[in-house]
């Protein structure tokens, strides 16, 4: 064997079997007990510190907020949310006092209008709703809702009302195809509107023989579609212009 | 401001929460792009070696000693990130087989020690053996220690360390693309981010290695050449610039392959993607990447190297010649810094939800600002000087020329 080949195995075997050596001495103690990992780390984690408490900790001291927020529309977002976490608060609350968001600019990082939240939620123009006065002076910030009943369907469905109002069917009132509760303006999930169920609901203008204004344009209903509801491939709220 | 709230202004769209903040910044960025810079350098030295390109034959040495600089540092943006460099012996003491980057202190411990180290040794062991027999100068301590004791240089004894040399960089060129490939495959194995997720993305990251590497050695060559105001070798530019230009095709082709199938699949990621594309990254992929870092290069390097035709489609000066391949070896630095930028930030910048972008924020000062970054870019070309100075790569102080 030439002599540097044998120097170099000398070398590498000396490396290995340091490497093995060293890793007997500096492998964590309780390592691979119960998988891999140390399983005094989950004895270290557990001693940090708490930083939440979770809002049943707050029904103590506030029951009134508490109750109220239970019940109302912000019952999904947590005190926390919105306070900060306040573990050290319930230890000691006047040592450690927690801020409100009182500031208009808070409230919109959730509801300012952004076409791609979820269809439903609430949403609003910071700018043109009710600008300057701060939001908790109209609503609750425990147990938010419209200080007034909304005149209009726009109010809560802005998506939809936005959407209908480019389309041809801007000039149908919402209420022409949803027939709506008036309890549904101040309970929405309890009393709910109606819904168009049947082809001939649309047939009723669109229909070849339909005694409706002539400009619209017609389908023959027997046949156009198939089977389908029509809104199964036309939008109702926006039809497609062509 | 809260500086989350200062984040969230910008963010447009709806993006999750645990997404508004980056989590892999600058970093991490330079990381890819330095083992880049390794796996390429190493791939071009392999060229004289294996496939006997003599032309290149004087960029050999200097390009085994750059990436070994190169290499050195590569890890250290890692260690940085994650800011406990004190623990990172412990993946080679508990190595976990099931991820992906744990393995890679392994990849690396084997790619510095079994390839480049071996390689670099058995290249200059004849070299080592002389120097250290030298009467004068602090070195030859150095290079006694290095030597580890063996001072045969008997023909039969260097025959050896040839074939050994060969015989390494037959094992190291797989090591190469181990090397960066795996950085590749770390993205394109993310599931779930659609910016990331491809099979190609490991070669495409190959293949950008090895332009980057060429271009740097092409400039490092030009560089060490004419700091001692020694003649530059036409020939070797030739060739280099040559085989920049086809692995930039290579790579190129890659990249549009990659783009014509997304396109072409349209996934519902499309619409965010190319909002991301025509906006936040629209300077450093279509314009750095792209048009400054592949298409001028490669219309350069088309028209004026012997890569189409001997003696270049457009006939210039030598030392015209030679401006427009730096020219084009410094872009290409550039448009190659931008693809990995693109590809670790571009890849943060949109919500999983597909509905939002986010914003990346740079620090100047901190473990992951900019000065770090620059310290860890600038720190591999000190090592090179310390190298260059220990092992002179140049073709005077070799002991004789030799016959490789
Ligand atoms: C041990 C009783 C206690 C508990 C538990 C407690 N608080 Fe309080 N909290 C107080 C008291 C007392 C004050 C009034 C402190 C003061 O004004 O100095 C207060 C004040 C507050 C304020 C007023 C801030 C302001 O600007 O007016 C907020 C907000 C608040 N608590 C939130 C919470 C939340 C959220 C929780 C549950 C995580 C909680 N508290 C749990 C006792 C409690
Ligand atoms: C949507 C954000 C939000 C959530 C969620 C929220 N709060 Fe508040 N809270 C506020 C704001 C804003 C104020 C300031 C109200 C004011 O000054 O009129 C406030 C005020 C308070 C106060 C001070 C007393 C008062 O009425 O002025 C207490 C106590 C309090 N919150 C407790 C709670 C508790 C307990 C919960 C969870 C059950 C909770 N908050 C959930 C936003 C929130
Ligand atoms: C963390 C996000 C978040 C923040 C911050 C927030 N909200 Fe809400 N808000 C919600 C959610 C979730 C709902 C319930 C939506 C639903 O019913 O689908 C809601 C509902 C509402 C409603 C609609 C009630 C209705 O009639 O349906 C109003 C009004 C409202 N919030 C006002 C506020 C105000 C004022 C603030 C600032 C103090 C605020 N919100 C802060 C998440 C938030
Ligand atoms: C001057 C009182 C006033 C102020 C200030 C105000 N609102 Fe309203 N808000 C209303 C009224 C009234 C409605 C009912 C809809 C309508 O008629 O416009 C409403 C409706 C809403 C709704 C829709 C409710 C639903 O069920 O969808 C949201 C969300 C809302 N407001 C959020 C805010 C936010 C956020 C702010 C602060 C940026 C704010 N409001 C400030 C009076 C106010
Ligand atoms: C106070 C806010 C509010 C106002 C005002 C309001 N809605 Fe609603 N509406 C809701 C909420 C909340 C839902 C339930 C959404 C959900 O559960 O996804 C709803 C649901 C509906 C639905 C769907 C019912 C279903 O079963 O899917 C229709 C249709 C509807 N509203 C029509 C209207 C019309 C038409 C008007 C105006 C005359 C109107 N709404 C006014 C809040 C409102
Ligand atoms: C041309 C008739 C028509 C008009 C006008 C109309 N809708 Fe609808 N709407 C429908 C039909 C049909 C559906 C059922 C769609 C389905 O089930 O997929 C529907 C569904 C809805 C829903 C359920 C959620 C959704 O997006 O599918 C809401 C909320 C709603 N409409 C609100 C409104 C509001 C608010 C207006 C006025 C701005 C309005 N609609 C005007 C026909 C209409
Ligand atoms: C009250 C009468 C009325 C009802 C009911 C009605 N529409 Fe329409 N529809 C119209 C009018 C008016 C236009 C606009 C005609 C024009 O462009 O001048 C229209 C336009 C359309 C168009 C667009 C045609 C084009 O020009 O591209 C479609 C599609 C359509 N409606 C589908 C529906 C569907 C589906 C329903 C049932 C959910 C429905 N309509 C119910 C009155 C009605
Ligand atoms: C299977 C899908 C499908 C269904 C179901 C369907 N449509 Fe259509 N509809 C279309 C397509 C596609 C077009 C456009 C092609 C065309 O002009 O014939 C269209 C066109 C129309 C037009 C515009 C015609 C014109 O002359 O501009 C109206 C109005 C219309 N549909 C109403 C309806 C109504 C009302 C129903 C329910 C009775 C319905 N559609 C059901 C697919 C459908």
């Amino acid at each position: 064997m030439p002599p540097q080949l044998t120097r170099l195995l000398i070398v590498f075997a000396v490396l290995a079997s340091g490497l093995v050596a060293a890793r007997h001495f500096l492998l964590p103690k309780t390592f691979g007990e119960s998988g891999h990992y140390r399983t005094a780390a989950v004895e270290a984690i557990t001693k940090q510190p708490v930083r939440y408490a979770g809002r049943e900790a707050c029904a103590l001291c506030h029951p009134d907020i508490v109750e109220i927020h239970r019940k109302g529309n912000h019952q999904t977002v947590a005190c926390e949310v919105c306070h900060g976490p306040a573990a050290a608060h319930v230890e000691s609350p006047s040592d450690h006092q927690l801020p409100a968001p009182r500031e208009r600019g808070y409230c919109p990082l959730c509801h300012g209008y952004d076409p791609s939240r979820p269809t439903g939620f609430p949403q609003i123009e910071p700018v043109a709703h009710n600008p300057l006065k701060p939001c908790i002076s109209c609503h609750n910030p425990h147990e938010p809702r419209p200080p007034h009943v909304p005149e209009d369907c726009r109010a809560c469905h802005g998506q939809i009302a936005r959407m209908k109002a480019v389309s041809p069917h801007v000039q149908l009132a919402c209420t022409r195809c949803h027939e709506t509760p008036e309890r549904h303006k101040t309970a929405p999930r309890e009393a709910r509107p109606d819904k168009p169920r049947t082809r001939e609901f649309c047939g009723a203008c669109h229909a070849q023989g339909a005694s409706s204004p002539k400009e619209i344009p017609r389908i023959d209903l027997a046949t156009h579609g198939g089977r389908f509801l029509c809104w199964q491939c036309h939008y109702p709220h926006q039809p497609e212009l062509n | 401001m809260d500086p989350l709230q200062e984040i969230l202004r910008q963010v447009v769209g709806y993006v999750y929460p645990n997404e508004i903040e980056l989590h892999w910044g600058l970093l991490i960025v330079i990381y890819p792009y330095i083992t880049g810079l390794v796996a390429g350098a190493f791939i071009l030295a392999s060229l004289v070696r294996v496939f006997n390109v003599r032309e290149l034959q004087p960029t050999y040495r200097l390009s085994l000693l750059t990436a070994l600089a190169y290499l050195i540092v590569a890890p250290l943006p890692l260690l940085a990130h994650l800011g406990h460099p004190e623990r990172s012996y412990e993946i080679f003491i508990t190595p976990n087989p099931h991820s992906a980057m744990a393995m890679f202190g392994f990849v690396y411990a084997w790619y510095l020690t079994v390839v480049l180290l071996l390689e670099i040794w058995f290249d200059y062991r004849k070299d080592l053996v002389v120097w250290s027999q030298q009467p004068h100068g602090w070195r030859r301590w150095v290079h006694r220690l290095l030597t580890l004791g063996v001072t045969d240089i008997s023909a039969q004894s260097l025959g050896f360390d040839r074939s050994a040399g060969r015989f390494i960089t037959i094992i190291g060129i797989p090591s190469a693309f181990l090397l960066h490939g795996y950085v590749g495959f770390i993205f394109g194995s993310v599931k779930a981010n659609p910016w990331w997720s491809s099979v190609l993305i490991p070669i495409v990251f190959l293949f950008s290695a090895i332009v980057s590497g060429i271009a740097l050695m092409l400039l490092f060559y030009l560089l060490g050449t004419l700091l001692r105001s020694k003649a530059v070798d036409m020939a070797c530019m030739d060739k280099l610039a040559m085989f920049l230009f086809y692995a930039l095709v290579l790579d190129f082709s890659l990249e549009m392959l990659d783009f014509i199938h997304r396109l072409y699949e349209a996934e519902e990621s499309i619409h965010i993607l190319s909002l991301l594309v025509s906006g936040r990254l629209f300077l450093s992929l279509v314009i750095l990447q792209a048009f400054l870092g592949t298409l001028i290069p490669l219309l350069i390097l088309g028209l004026i190297s012997p890569a189409l035709r001997r003696g270049g489609m457009v006939n210039l000066p030598d030392e015209l010649r030679r401006l427009l391949y730096v020219g084009s070896a410094v872009l290409i630095q550039i448009g190659i810094f931008s693809t990995r930028w693109n590809v670790v930030i571009g890849g943060q910048l949109f919500s999983k939800s597909l509905r939002g972008l986010t914003v990346y924020k740079m620090q100047l000062l901190g473990m992951e600002g900019l000065f770090a970054a620059a310290a860890l870019l600038i720190l591999p070309l000190v090592l090179l000087l310390v190298l260059i100075a220990m092992l002179p790569p140049w073709a005077e102080a070799e002991t004789h020329p030799t016959g490789a």
